[in-house]
């Protein structure tokens, strides 16, 4: 090799390592899910038949194979002002479940929420965002049964568009929602939306 | 009725409802108070007998209802000037009382639903003096959430530590490999 190809080389080198300085300086946020996981983009390409609604029993444990989550669960109940509360904040591993309301795999809208990230960085859900159409999402009961959801559609909603109804209204199948936050952050306001994963039962193991 | 429901502390009104009218100078004034003209009582009692082999059905208020709000039932199974006592205990709701109601050939009754009850349907009765039972459903559902939820301070938001040091990493290879071509340059240069 000549003294000028590896000049050459060198420079090219120096130029990757000042592209990965640079890039890697700025700020990584949550995946956000894209528009092709709206329910507006058309249903999953393999949508599987909604399973018989389970009897309740609270959820243990929680998996999203796909994601690598794999979490226990916490019993929710309502902050003052009507919203869910969230688990502690200091574990980074553990989900919650409106326990007052549905239970998961039992008929109605079942609601789970964690963090998506704390003051250490990145929590259970932060990955939610990632989350596409026909993926995942398994929940450990406590009668022994593991409820298989599907993912519906992920969705993105700014604070002040909650759409209230939409994620926590009643249904006649088993469905899942999963709450994180997302969708954009402000080191003044925090973050400014919510990502929500929708799923239906599909199977019992 | 209504009278005695505002007077009710809000934590437990169904107990006090339960004691005024289990109180025995309370019970004749209450019943008294609601006591509604006599006039249409044979008309009333034809209505009972023709349902007598039957439950009769219990109007329940609102027929879906939170943890820790009230629910009225009425129902004409007890008659005109009846008296009923009521059954809630499917929801611990333990029982309660029906009086006349003031306007209407009905019993009134109303209680509390327990803040820790389950959601579902459950099953409410009324046994009348006059021996007759009425039923009905409640299904007891609850809040749902309102809102957005507060899960994330931005702590996972930053730079990717691992790229920017991976990019340094080659950036100081690259500086060593210049110098070093650099040197050879001009120790061959020595040479000629």
């Amino acid at each position: 090799m000549s003294n000028r190809s590896k000049g050459w080389g060198i420079a090219v080198a120096a130029c990757v390592g000042l592209w990965l300085v640079q890039n890697g300086s700025q700020d990584v946020t949550p995946p956000v899910p894209s528009a092709a996981q709206a329910f507006a983009a058309g249903p999953s390409v393999h949508t599987d038949a909604a399973a018989d609604p389970l009897p309740p029993s609270a959820p243990v444990r929680l998996r999203i194979p796909e994601t690598d989550v794999d979490t226990p669960m916490t019993r929710l109940g309502l902050a003052a002002d009507g919203s869910l509360d969230v688990p502690p904040e200091g574990d980074r591993n553990l989900a919650g479940w409106y326990g007052d309301g549905i239970a998961p795999g039992a008929k109605g809208t079942a609601i789970v929420a964690g963090h998506v990230d704390n003051a250490q960085g990145p929590a259970v859900f932060y990955t939610l965002g990632a989350l596409k159409k026909g993926h995942r999402i398994e929940v450990d009961r406590q009668d022994g049964r593991t409820a298989v959801f599907t993912v519906d559609a992920v969705e993105v909603y700014a604070n002040e568009d909650f759409p209230d109804k939409k994620v926590y209204g009643e249904t006649d199948r088993a469905e899942i929602r999963v709450i994180t936050c997302g969708g954009g952050f402000s080191k003044k306001n925090g973050y400014q939306g919510n990502v929500v994963a929708y799923g239906h039962l599909i199977g019992v193991r | 009725m209504t009278g005695s429901t505002a007077r009710a502390p809000p934590e437990d009104p169904m107990r006090t409802l339960a004691r005024l009218f289990t109180g025995t100078a309370l019970t004749v004034a209450a019943i008294g108070a609601f006591a509604a003209p006599a006039a249409y009582a044979d008309n009333e009692n034809d209505r009972e007998n023709n349902n007598d082999h039957s439950f009769q059905s219990l109007e329940i208020y609102p027929a879906s209802a939170s943890p820790g709000t009230h629910v009225t039932v009425n129902t004409l199974a007890c008659g005109k000037h009846g008296h009923g006592v009521g059954d809630a205990n499917s929801l611990g709701a333990g029982e309660f009382q029906l009086e006349p109601s003031t306007h209407k050939e009905v019993v009134v009754g109303q209680f509390r639903v327990p803040e820790h009850v389950k959601a579902g349907t459950y099953g409410i009765s009324v046994a009348c003096d006059n021996g007759k039972t009425a039923r009905g459903d409640l299904t007891v559902k609850h809040r749902n959430p309102s809102g957005h939820v507060q899960t994330g301070v931005g702590g996972s938001i930053g730079p990717d530590s691992t790229q920017v040091t991976a990019g340094a990493a080659v950036l100081a290879a690259a500086a060593v490999g210049g110098v070093w071509l650099l040197r050879r340059r001009a120790s061959g240069a020595q040479g000629h």
